[in-house]
């Protein structure tokens, strides 16, 4: 299955919120939806869902305008959105059933996602009585609750501890094995790297990078090389002596002490800074290729501002 | 239309099954059959009083200047005071006074000329027909001694002037006085019920946006189903609540206090079977016309403070509906011209035509069309509501001002 949207616009009176965006999600793999707060990525999400219309522009499954009556879709909204003051299992069912479950199937689906999320016992509490992270995970038992064809994640890790993250991490990844179009929304971009193959950035309401993460970052010049060793104050002036013209800098690294970053004039240089260094006699620990970072990639798009 | 139906069930059951809705109705019940009993009660115990032969009677003083001790001074006073002792006296007025404060005496008559009487009593207390019996009892005594003087004796004079009138009324259009109290009491539950319901579905409405259901909710289902589904599932569990509190009220009468209330009492709760139905169908076009406006409106707000401000607006137009009919039917005529136009404005229409409908005789036509202007306006109300809730729903911040909400309402449209 693969969920397309195409080229939409949408304005909210004189304010345009979203301008000719698209975006291409693919079944057993998850879109990270990236953009500073405001860019339009709940717009674009309540797009996808239905609740708002777009001035132009169509969401499409398999090539044909999306059907939501017969695409199962989760979505599990930024603000948390539940009942506090009813009971966890009658408000699960009541979602479950609003999304076209019959009841015998939504109570079954709610006891197993409940067990799942190791929250069976609380089915009969009501949700308030519940920590935040509980909370969080009971919303996930919601949207997930339906079996859903397509998952609409906007920021499920906040408020988790590590072993519910990890729990959630299993979650979302059982997900995309399982065939679902994973949309996912999220600021902590180690998720974001972890799950997803490719990635949209949103900026004011325009798309402004699109693909697949390995191939952004294989974009980047690779003419930036990390050394790692116990020897670093030895292996500066060597290589700067040795492939001089080659090498323009070799500066420690701010954040590791024991790195040093070394920029060539030329990426085709690699081979022969590796020669370098075995031709000295240096103790190296590692050497890579120094890739921009998600954050990085995400604070030189989004930048320039809204 | 599926989804109408799953959200009215999960509002219904939400509503009735909370605490403060079973307690309260409880209370209610509770309240009303308490009610039921305590005439019975009273009843007993005054019984009580009546049987004991030991207990003093209370005393009437009359300190006669006039008729110079006429035995007939006692006795007509004895005949229209049969519950109390007649005491003929020449105690003058400080020492009545001293006496009456002290409680010796009920009340004391002091004749000091035939048509100049003063009367000295504790509590002279406001709108009790004491007063009339008094003067009833004095004019009979002066007329009847007078016409002694004239020759006439004391019985025939007597029997002339005590001489009452039966009057046997035959109603041929509605009987205002007989439904009095029943259509007081239905309004007054009618606009309760609207008041109590109607803020219920407020509340529900901003507490959904305030801890985000709304975000889940809106996903799954359409807003104009929502709205719906909350409306009238809220007004189902009002009407479970009115109908159990109105069957207690009408079993608690009819049974348990059946023989203990005076038979004009019971005349009075007796009513027919169309002024409830009229009442129902009145709360149901009323209360739609009402929520609708108030669930749209409260779709605006995104916190509980802010409500208030935003529908109070529609609860001044209850209580002013309220009001206006409530005072026709003091006023005894429910039938002004005022109360004529009432009943075709649809935020007073629900209170007015009912008060029409059970008080008078009101033409076949008129509660048609009266009904079918309800009816329209719900239809227009429920539009507009599901309208405004589609952009409420989803906006947060300060609560829009009148001319924002119509511009967003023409871009809508537009769509």
């Amino acid at each position: 299955m693969e969920l397309t949207i195409n080229n939409i616009d949408k304005h909210f009176g004189e304010k345009e919120v979203l301008r000719d965006v698209s975006l291409t999600a693919k079944s057993g793999s998850a879109l990270g939806l990236l953009g500073r707060n405001g860019a339009g990525k709940t717009t674009t999400i309540r797009i996808v869902m239905g609740v708002f219309l777009p001035d132009k522009g169509t969401v499409c499954v398999d090539g044909k305008p999306i059907d939501r009556s017969k695409i199962r879709i989760g979505y599990m909204p930024e603000e948390r959105g539940l009942y506090p003051k009813k009971r966890i299992d009658e408000q699960l069912i009541y979602l479950a059933m609003l999304r076209g479950m019959n009841k015998t199937d939504a109570r079954n689906a709610c006891g197993k996602w409940l067990n799942r999320m190791g929250m069976g016992e609380y089915q009969q509490k009501k949700l308030e009585t519940l920590s935040k992270g509980n909370q969080q995970k009971i919303q996930l038992a919601a949207t997930l609750m339906c079996n859903p064809q397509i998952v609409i994640l906007d920021e499920p890790f906040s408020g988790l501890d590590p072993v519910n993250a990890m729990l959630l991490k299993d979650v979302i990844k059982e997900m995309i094995a399982g065939g679902a179009v994973v949309l996912f929304s999220s600021h902590q971009m180690n998720y974001i790297e972890e799950f997803c193959d490719s990635i949209a950035i949103l900026n004011g309401g325009k798309i402004v990078l699109e693909g697949r993460i390995a191939d952004i970052k294989h974009s980047y010049p690779r003419d930036k090389i990390a050394v790692a060793s116990g020897q670093i104050e030895q292996i500066a002036p060597f290589v700067l002596q040795h492939m001089s013209g080659e090498v323009l800098s070799a500066e420690k690294d701010k954040d590791n002490q024991n790195t040093l970053m070394i920029r060539l004039q030329s990426s085709d240089s690699k081979a022969k800074l590796l020669a370098c260094l075995s031709e000295g006699g240096f103790d190296v620990d590692a050497f890579r290729v120094c890739e921009p970072s998600m954050n990085d990639i995400f604070v030189q798009y989004t930048e320039a501002g809204i | 239309m599926k989804h109408i139906l799953q959200v009215l069930k999960f509002e219904y059951m939400g509503c009735v099954k909370t605490k403060s809705f079973i307690i309260s109705t409880a209370i209610f019940m509770a309240l009303i059959i308490l009610l039921a009993f305590l005439p019975g009660i009273i009843m007993s115990a005054q019984g009580g009083n009546d049987g004991d032969e030991h207990q003093e009677k209370p005393v009437i003083a009359v300190a006669d200047h006039v008729y110079d001790g006429n035995k007939l001074v006692e006795g007509i006073f004895a005949k229209n005071y049969p519950a109390y002792e007649i005491h003929i006296t020449d105690e003058d007025v400080e020492s009545l006074r001293a006496k009456v404060d002290s409680q010796t005496y009920d009340f004391a008559v002091v004749l000091n000329d035939a048509q100049n009487i003063t009367y000295i009593t504790k509590n002279n207390v406001m709108f009790s027909t004491h007063n009339e019996k008094l003067q009833q009892t004095l004019n009979e005594m002066y007329q009847t001694i007078s016409f002694e003087k004239l020759g006439v004796s004391a019985k025939d004079s007597m029997q002339i002037l005590s001489a009452q009138m039966k009057i046997n009324t035959i109603t041929t259009g509605t009987d205002e006085t007989h439904n009095y109290f029943a259509t007081y009491a239905l309004m007054m539950l009618l606009y309760m019920a609207i008041i109590m319901y109607g803020q219920m579905v407020s509340q529900s409405v901003v507490s959904e946006k305030n801890t985000r259901a709304m975000e889940m909710l809106i996903t799954c289902a359409k807003p104009s189903h929502l709205m719906f589904g909350k409306v009238i599932g809220s007004g189902l569990a009002g009407l479970t609540q009115m109908v159990l509190i109105v069957s207690t009220a009408l079993v608690s009468l009819n049974t348990l206090s059946k023989n203990s209330l005076p038979q004009n009492v019971m005349e009075f709760l007796h009513f027919p079977l169309s002024t409830v139905l009229y009442a129902l169908l009145f709360f149901i076009l009323g209360y739609f016309i009402y929520t609708f406006l108030l669930g749209a409106l409260s779709s605006m707000a995104s916190r509980s403070e802010d409500l208030n401000t935003l529908i109070s607006p529609v609860m001044i137009l209850v209580v002013a509906a309220f009001m206006i009919v409530v005072m026709a039917i003091n006023s005894g005529n429910v039938n002004s011209t005022m109360m004529i136009v009432c009943s075709y404005i649809p935020f007073t229409a629900p209170m007015a035509m009912f008060a029409r409908v059970s008080m008078s005789d009101v033409a076949v036509w008129e509660i048609i069309l009266s009904v079918a202007v309800q009816m329209a306006s719900v239809y227009l109300f429920g539009r507009l509501a599901a309208a405004i809730y589609r952009i409420g729903v989803l906006m947060y911040g300060n609560p829009p001002k009148p001319m924002q909400i119509f511009k967003m309402l023409r871009e809508q449209g537009k769509n």
